[in-house]
């Protein structure tokens, strides 16, 4: 057996022939490890995992995935992995049961294995009560958590969930993060996508920051986080004609000011101890805010790409955007 | 095998799950045969032939009309030349309604799910296509009982085997008609572009075929177009069966359309697994 869970080789894809969703992409993950790619809509992390779970075939480049290739072998990764799509993906026509039920039986389950996984699995997830129901009444954070159970039908040994917990309030983001958790724990490979620095940072053993299809660093959250040393001022004048000018008056000051999503960002050691210095520095702009930013993996973002997490929206298919806003709401 | 039956069971448990969708789609083919073939009922002008002309006259003409009615449709009457006419466009529109299914399953991103799983391409495409067999099979025998409560004459003796051999006819239709309906809608992104085909396609598929009348009674460029229509060689061959019309040669009848389901199946399959190759 190979050392690595998922092996991914200079993964590439290449929309129209111009669009690199997916540049040159290359990670390893480790056996039960959790594994997150963060970065924001766009970045190429749904179509690194598509490209994983054999949905779509790359452009160039391969990924092994529990050393099989998802390019040559696509049927044998099928069979080792569970993917929980960003879409809903449950027949909201059928009750939470037959999804399940139906899903076990693909995998080729019997019919007596399929009812006793069924039930378990909705047991676990807690959708046991609600198993007769149409999935349609079901609220999001239901929905997401049946999504899941129809992911492990096979105890696949590797998982991919995409945006898990997009759209959940939370509530019932914390819970389904117990039951990532829980799944760790078992021992099943994890690879997760996010844009909620949170997320990232709470579930994760490591972290990749992924922006515009290639990976732009990969460590633990607290390895990613010490490579930003201290804090970050931000200020924010009044007139954003100004933002030159105060970052060439805090570069004089002794500072290494620069621009970053249209304010000014100062690295510091420790923000409090030169806070009156940069006021000082400062002096004679109106500015609008100063505000101190600890480190978190939203720094290191912003420090690596000079852009915000909570970037550029996606194209949505509307029909589903409406599905998701409609099981949201309940 | 294994998981076109599951995906199959699956098409029947969503069908019955769907109780107002069951119940039209069984009303919808009544109203067509009884307003088809209770409304042109050509035997009612026959027996109003011959007013105001000598008794013996008359009887003789009426006489000699019915038999040429009865050469020409089978059957003296009317009803049960469409009732038996209907089954055969009744899988088509069936055909084409199942296909839809496939447009729905990719916008719920059911489809993906599917596409991750460790399944052969051809079952999902093929228990689409026996989906829509099954539902045309069950409505099939549900508007024939229909069709005998209301007053179609069968041929005398009718047995299982005709029954069998016209549920053939109606299963090679079906596959066939449906195969490329569905390996379309795999391409379709939008269900709107499967009613427009519908609408396009069915109606002339309808007229220009033997279903709802004769086609020696047609004008010659309409007979050839009848000719090659598998509603046609459908139509004729479920008459052959149910109603004991006549027909020319039924074994090429069948070799037709067996020839042209074989054809149906490979291009709607080769179109289905363009639409599958990737999420």
């Amino acid at each position: 057996m190979p050392g690595y869970a998922i092996e991914a080789m200079n993964l590439t894809k290449i929309y129209m022939g111009r669009v690199r969703a997916v540049d040159g992409v290359s990670f390893k993950v480790g056996r039960g490890e959790l594994f997150s790619l963060l970065g924001p809509n766009g970045a190429g992390k749904t179509t690194t995992i598509k490209m994983l779970s054999t949905l779509l075939k790359p452009t160039s480049g391969d990924a092994l995935v529990e050393g099989y290739s998802v390019v040559r072998d696509p049927g044998r990764v099928r069979r080792v992995i569970g993917l929980v799509p960003q879409d809903l993906t449950a027949d909201d026509e059928m009750t939470g049961w037959e999804n399940v039920y139906i899903q076990a039986r693909l995998y080729g389950l019997s019919g007596v294995e399929a009812r006793r996984r069924t039930r378990e699995l909705l047991e676990e997830f807690g959708l046991l009560d609600a198993a007769h129901r149409r999935v349609a009444t079901y609220s999001g954070g239901m929905r997401r958590r049946l999504e899941i159970a129809m992911s492990l039908v096979h105890e696949p040994s590797v998982l991919f969930l995409d945006e898990p917990t997009l759209g959940l309030d939370v509530q019932s983001r914390r819970s389904l993060w117990r039951h990532i958790e829980e799944l760790k724990r078992k021992g099943v490979t994890i690879l997760l996508t996010t844009h909620y620095m949170e997320e990232a940072e709470k579930l994760s053993d490591r972290v990749a920051i992924m922006h515009r299809g290639r990976i732009v660093a990969v460590g633990s959250p607290e390895e990613l986080k010490s490579r930003i040393q201290g804090d970050t001022v931000y200020i924010e004048p009044v007139d954003p004609a100004d933002v030159q000018a105060i970052v060439k008056a805090l570069q004089s000051a002794g500072f290494k000011a620069s621009l970053a999503g249209g304010v000014v960002s100062v690295p510091v050691e420790r923000a409090e101890e030169v806070l009156p210095a940069i006021a000082r520095a400062v002096n004679g702009f109106k500015v609008k805010s100063m505000s101190i930013a600890k480190p978190t993996l939203e720094e290191v973002f912003i420090r690596l790409t000079g852009e915000r997490l909570a970037g550029g929206e996606e194209a949505v298919d509307t029909f589903r955007f409406r599905r998701m806003l409609r099981s949201i709401r309940r | 095998m294994g998981a076109t039956l599951v995906l199959l069971r699956r098409e029947v448990l969503k069908w019955v799950g769907r109780r107002p969708v069951l119940v039209i789609s069984i009303v919808t083919p009544i109203f067509w045969i009884a307003l088809f073939g209770k409304s042109f009922n050509i035997i009612n002008l026959l027996n109003a032939a011959g007013a105001g002309v000598d008794p013996r006259l008359a009887a003789a003409i009426r006489e000699a009309m019915l038999r040429a009615v009865e050469r020409v449709f089978g059957t003296t009457d009317y009803f049960t030349y469409v009732a038996t006419g209907m089954l055969a466009v009744f899988a088509l529109f069936q055909s084409m309604f199942g296909a839809v299914g496939v447009v729905f399953d990719r916008r719920i991103g059911y489809m993906t799910r599917l596409l991750a799983a460790p399944i052969p391409r051809f079952s999902i495409f093929i228990a689409k296509v026996l989906g829509t067999l099954f539902r045309i099979t069950v409505l099939s025998a549900i508007l024939l009982a229909i069709a005998y409560g209301m007053g179609a004459r069968f041929k005398p003796g009718l047995g299982p085997l005709d029954l069998a051999a016209a549920w053939l006819v109606i299963a090679l239709l079906s596959l066939g008609l449906s195969s490329i309906f569905t390996g379309l809608a795999f391409n379709v992104y939008n269900q709107e572009v499967l009613f427009a085909v519908a609408n396009l396609v069915n109606l002339p598929l309808m007229f220009s075929s033997s279903a709802l009348f004769p086609r020696e009674q047609m004008p010659s460029w309409l007979q050839a177009i009848a000719g090659v229509n598998p509603i046609s060689h459908a139509a004729d061959l479920i008459r052959y069966y149910l109603i004991g019309k006549t027909l020319e040669d039924p074994t090429l009848s069948l070799a037709y359309l067996v020839g042209l389901t074989a054809a149906l199946l490979a291009i709607g399959y080769t179109l289905a697994s363009r639409g599958l190759r990737e999420a």
